[in-house]
């Protein structure tokens, strides 16, 4: 838990809100152990562990062994910053709750299944760089027309245009506000890219949105 | 010693409840007051929560006459602050849905941080322990994240207290007998010995995975015997020697009154 970290009391995460991965796994969806295609947004926590800052190192992860994890992954996601008392908002109006944008880094275990939280994939301390700042929201006119990219070591190696996610973030405020109320502070990663980019020790990444910013961070343990 | 949160003669207040019932306040004031009195308002007991761990299928009250096989590692699922509320206050039942259950469970309250703890040393972690009820909404479940947010993430559907009785006053927290009633009714009736991974064995499989800090919660999860609830209902989640945790059912329209 970094003291200075952009995120107050919560970081809920949005998963497999890219079109071209739910195209990709469509088939899959109907298999054991889903059954059926998500009805829902599928949402998980970074819990405070987690959070992180712009230049940070992030852990390598131990694995029940205490020994080093054979893999890492990172995703990007704009990050919705909430500016007041979110509550059962509809969609219409849900931007007028936002106070700013940033952006948030998913350090994790490389994605294998979505069936149980992955407590093991999500949870490791410091993986969840916040930064490098909130950007007002008045300065960004659609935050879904927004492209997050990432490039590892100066090659760049994922591109998501915002415009392909399956749920706008308009949407997705209005439908987390009536499951929970949230509070200033709270942000929201609204999307990553369905390519999950793998990371090794000691790896320099970079997130960037334009407009937003660069949230540079590197890789432990090399 | 048993420690709390409230709301007496308008003041929001820390307090210490000894063998005797007497209340003392952080300012060490001892407020006349019954610990049943309707002049109480009950907080939820952790000042300063923190991320809530809590745990699914964690009974095997019924694992002999069902042949059903333990999960092998705990699933484990993130709750927030937002679903925190305290004793003899209200949890609402969402609209238009078929299926809604209390889940009372024993929760573990840490009090250090901590990262590879051993589980010979894990309860040096735990400050206390109390009483949540974890409800879900069947209606809801989705087998992505599986219990998924939206049932185990929404607004006052955690109530917890009325408050935290240190860990050395219960020398053994898998010996407890555990019971809910619904408006009197016995409807539960379990035994924290049925649990299949104790609070040790949990706070060494979470530090495993990251840092544990003060304010973290730990809910271990509910055996047998769950009933669907009403508005109107009175939901009352009994531990053994750690506390009794009551709760009103509401409709979703009365819970949120102007928000609705």
């Amino acid at each position: 838990m970094t003291a200075n970290t952009l995120v107050n009391s919560k970081l809920v995460c949005v998963a497999l809100n890219d079109k071209a991965q739910l195209a990709a796994l469509d088939a899959t969806f109907n298999d054991a152990p889903y059954k059926k295609p998500p009805t829902q947004p599928v949402l998980y926590y970074k819990p405070r562990n987690t959070w992180s800052v712009d230049g940070a190192e992030v852990e390598w992860a131990k694995d029940f062994g205490s020994n080093d994890v054979a893999a890492m992954a990172v995703g990007a996601s704009l990050g919705v910053v909430i500016g007041k008392e979110t509550c059962r908002v509809s969609a219409e109006d849900a931007l007028n709750y936002v106070n700013g944008y940033t952006i948030v880094s998913d350090f994790s275990l490389p994605e294998e299944s979505y069936y149980r939280p992955d407590i093991k994939g999500k949870c490791l301390d410091t993986s969840a760089p916040v930064g490098p700042e909130i950007v007002a929201a008045d300065k960004i006119a659609n935050p879904d027309a927004l492209t997050v990219s990432i490039s590892v070591n100066g090659e760049q190696k994922s591109v998501f245009e915002l415009a392909n996610m399956e749920r706008s973030v308009a949407e997705l405020i209005s439908i987390i506000s009536r499951i929970m109320t949230l509070q200033p502070g709270e942000i929201i990663a609204v999307g990553f890219a369905g390519d999950r980019v793998a990371v090794a020790k000691g790896d320099k990444v970079v997130a960037s949105i334009e407009g937003v910013g660069t949230l540079n961070n590197t890789l432990g343990g090399a | 010693m048993r420690h709390a949160r409230i709301v007496f003669d308008g003041r929001e207040l820390d307090i210490d409840i000894d063998a005797n019932d007497r209340i003392t306040t952080a300012d060490g004031e001892v407020l006349d007051v019954a610990l049943d009195s309707d002049q109480i308002t009950w907080l939820p007991p952790v000042k300063a929560p923190g991320t809530i761990f809590a745990l699914g299928i964690n009974y095997a009250d019924h694992a002999t006459e069902l042949a059903f096989e333990p999960p092998k590692e705990p699933l484990v699922f993130i709750k927030h602050a937002n679903t925190l509320t305290g004793h003899k206050q209200v949890s609402y039942r969402p609209d238009g849905i078929e299926y809604q259950h209390y889940e009372c469970e024993l929760v573990a309250v840490i009090g250090k941080t901590g990262k590879n703890i051993k589980r010979e040393e894990a309860l040096d972690y735990v400050a206390g322990y109390t009483v949540c009820n974890d409800f879900a909404i069947r209606d809801y479940l989705e087998n992505y994240y599986r219990p998924n947010l939206r049932v185990k993430s929404r607004d006052s559907l955690l109530p917890m207290g009325p408050w935290i009785v240190d860990t050395a006053d219960i020398p053994n927290a898998n010996a407890l007998k555990l019971t809910t009633t619904v408006n009197g009714k016995l409807t539960q009736d379990g035994t924290t010995k049925d649990m299949i991974f104790d609070v040790p064995f949990v706070i060494e499989y979470l530090s495993k995975i990251m840092t544990l800090n003060p304010g973290d919660m730990i809910c271990t999860g509910t055996p047998h015997g769950i009933v669907d609830c009403q508005p109107g209902d009175t939901i009352v989640c009994t531990i053994e020697d750690v506390c009794s945790l009551e709760t009103r059912m509401v409709s979703e329209q009365e819970f949120y009154g102007d928000k609705y």
